[in-house]
């Protein structure tokens, strides 16, 4: 209250205050400014020029003509949502199912699986993708493997062909990304009252009915949140399809995902950095909108 | 997006690190070149500089090996963003990109044409050097191709050298056949998402993605449709081993998986590398398509050297180029011997090295063959968007193994390509 009092002594504290706070986010509001803001603003007026690596001129929209009608660019962005699509669900659902298996009291040597299925996500993704690579070569262990046990008689070519090679991004990154969304269940499971679990049992509702109708709404924040940054984390999948396809997004562009075209249309490719700009913005319009349902949806639960 | 960020971020601190320890040495100077493969034009570079700090003790050099992919990468990024502390001195260029780099980055790197005399080389080579009449590079290796074949395997098959001499794409395949029918092995492997082969086949037909004036030019292209209905042929008769990437590639034939293997002249210090293998190699010329004006020669890859024109040892550099690579006839002897390296000046193939037979080839007169098939490579204009070519050929050679005709692949490429090319 004094500090919105007249007087002087006030307006002085005041401005004590706003000095000492400004220097305190100073350091902060600098690097934001130089490594987020510039970059943003500065791609945002690339997006409007196009041409052969310095080569630019001022195109306005033309960049967004040329993504209308650039077939491979709805190649990559319906790769892009079918890997979304297909993977973000099987690893919710896998991740759910183990964070409840893991989170009964009854489980011996729960800590060892907790440890064993966390562990991909803290490989380095090159590392795993080269080892997945090597493990699904046409005559790799796993195709090896799956003769020997008799599962099918012919190898499956996994990166030669557009369906498998999809199937086996989608193996890896569930194989990679599980454990990471496992562990907020566990978290968030750890913290729900027992007692409401318990009553449900004592009045006979079987376990799967306990998972469905009681942990899964009581999680459903934390099932929202995993969802939302999974799927915006497959919107900008990139180190994976780059190093098991070197680069490419073969088979037939099948694996090619909008990072990738971008790293293409920039590195690879003639330079155009313009048009990978346009690109790239595509993402934030794509991720915009998945956090605004996000948003969307919590506000709706209250 | 995110990751992209921070990959670049990375990348940018990198730079002005390795930007900070270049700019150290004030006039002892330091050429730093950047190049890729360690067996060969790594330990090429390294041989060159020793040569040239015999006779200037006051300039020492620092070879750096990346990636190739990195080299490109390292260097589109400093390029574009002006950062040119961050460049070494020289830089190897895969010819394919040369015309991009010098069309889309002008006055990146330093003419030199005045100080090296151009006309000693291979004209393919310069020519794809020049922009707007000025040279900008030192020529170095050349990519001529070759048929590697396994004698033991081809005579269990019950085949003879002799056999394997300018056939015809049609004759490799019905040999293929008949050694897997009585060896078990795959007749040869492929990298199934890269267009090397494509570009193999389709030079030896005198042709290209482009057409000489750097057109766009894939329909109608007699070349290029032999070279996708030959390998469509190829993986429909079950011939090829499917390689997912350079290391498989390489393993198939290095480990006695495949029975041949079509490919540059740079691969040979790999297979020699195999010494169990020695006697069981042979060399022949790439079989032909059957069309008007193929020959059983064709290139694949090949690199040259460039001074960056911000670098501070510029003249310094030019002239150590100019003096190893130009003009060091005992140089390219010892490469060529030691690494295989078919370089593409012309006076150098007269000497000893290149008479000598190979007993790892079974007595071949390797580098002989090599060097007759690179005087007859067609010269073709390889323009400026080979790699948006390559990505729009592998993107739609798996329809035409499925049967679509082959006009309509050629159709869907040409649109693809006219949209990435602009």
């Amino acid at each position: 209250m004094a500090m919105t009092g007249s007087g002087t002594r006030a307006g002085g504290l005041r401005r004590y205050y706003d000095v000492n706070g400004w220097l305190f986010v100073a350091p902060a509001l600098l690097l934001i400014g130089t490594l987020m803001l510039y970059p943003i603003v500065s791609s945002l007026m690339l997006s409007v020029y196009s041409g052969r690596g310095m080569m630019m001129r001022f195109v306005g929209a033309g960049n967004l003509v040329r993504l209308y009608s650039d077939p491979v660019f709805w190649t990559a962005l319906s790769n892009t949502i079918v890997f979304f699509v297909i993977q973000v669900p099987i690893m919710i659902v896998l991740a759910l199912v183990m964070a409840n298996a893991l989170n009964d009291p009854r489980l011996r040597f729960s800590g060892l699986f907790r440890t064993a299925i966390f562990l991909p996500c803290i490989t380095s993704l090159v590392a795993y993708s080269i080892l997945f690579k090597s493990m699904f070569s046409v005559d790799g262990i796993v195709n090896r493997t799956m003769m020997a046990i008799g599962v099918m008689d012919q190898p499956i070519s996994w990166l030669t062909d557009p369906f498998w090679a999809k199937v086996l991004v989608i193996i890896a990154i569930t194989w990679r990304w599980t454990g990471y969304n496992m562990i907020f269940y566990l978290a968030s499971l750890q913290n729900l009252d027992r007692s409401v679990d318990e009553a449900a049992r004592i009045d006979g509702v079987p376990a799967w009915g306990r998972f469905f109708f009681l942990t899964v709404p009581m999680l459903k924040p934390v099932i929202l949140f995993t969802t939302i940054t999974s799927t915006i984390g497959t919107l900008q999948l990139f180190d994976e399809v780059y190093s098991l396809t070197e680069g490419t997004g073969g088979p037939s562009n099948a694996t090619l995902t909008l990072s990738l075209y971008i790293y293409n249309l920039t590195f690879r490719f003639m330079p155009n950095f313009g048009y990978a700009a346009t690109l790239s913005y595509v993402i934030v319009v794509l991720v915009a909108l998945l956090s605004f349902l996000q948003f969307y949806a919590v506000r709706e639960r209250r | 997006m995110d990751n992209l960020t921070w990959r670049g971020l990375g990348l940018r601190a990198a730079l002005a690190c390795a930007g900070l320890m270049a700019a150290a040495p004030a006039f002892a100077a330091e050429i730093t070149i950047w190049c890729w493969d360690p067996n060969f034009n790594v330990a090429i570079m390294r041989e060159a500089g020793q040569r040239y700090t015999k006779t200037h003790p006051d300039v020492t050099f620092n070879v750096v090996d990346f990636a190739k992919a990195d080299v490109e990468q390292k260097l589109q990024t400093a390029l574009a963003s002006g950062t040119t502390s961050a460049l070494p001195d020289i830089v190897l260029i895969e010819d394919y990109g040369a015309q991009k780099y010098l069309q889309s980055f002008p006055g990146a790197f330093a003419p030199m044409s005045g100080k090296v005399d151009y006309k000693g080389f291979a004209p393919y080579k310069v020519e794809l050097m020049t922009v707007d009449g000025k040279v900008y590079g030192m020529p170095f290796d050349s990519g001529v191709t070759g048929l590697f074949y396994r004698r033991d395997y081809l005579e269990q098959a019950g085949f003879k050298p002799q056999d394997l001499q300018d056939i015809t794409w049609d004759r490799y395949i019905e040999i293929g056949k008949a050694v897997e029918a009585k060896t078990g092995k795959k007749m040869t492997t492929q990298e199934l998402n890269n267009g090397g082969m494509t570009r193999i086949i389709m030079q030896s037909g005198n042709g290209w993605y482009f057409d000489k004036k750097g057109k766009l030019a894939v329909n109608d292209n007699a070349a290029l449709k032999g070279a996708l209905e030959t390998q469509a042929k190829m993986i429909k008769a079950g011939l090829i081993k499917p390689a997912t990437g350079w290391n498989d590639y390489v393993k198939a034939f290095t480990s006695g998986d495949v029975a041949s293997v079509v490919t540059g002249v740079w691969i040979t210090g790999t297979i020699k590398a195999q010494a169990d293998q020695a006697g069981k190699w042979g060399i022949a010329p790439i079989p032909k398509l059957d069309i008007p004006g193929a020959v059983h020669a064709s290139n694949l890859g090949g690199s040259s050297w460039y001074v960056l024109a911000s670098s501070k040892q510029k003249e310094k550099a030019i002239d150590f180029l100019n003096e190893v690579y130009a003009k060091d006839l005992d140089f390219y002897q010892k490469i060529l011997t030691e690494r295989g390296a078919v370089g593409s000046l012309m006076a150098a193939r007269t000497g000893a090295a290149y008479q000598q037979a190979d007993a790892f080839f079974g007595g071949d007169k390797v580098w002989q063959n090599f060097s007759d098939w690179l005087g007859k490579v067609p010269a073709v204009n390889y323009g400026i968007f080979t790699n948006e070519l390559d990505t729009a050929v592998t993107a739609n050679l798996p329809a035409l193994v499925d049967g679509k005709p082959v006009d309509a692949v050629l159709k869907a490429i040409n649109d693809q390509a006219e949209l990435q090319i602009q």
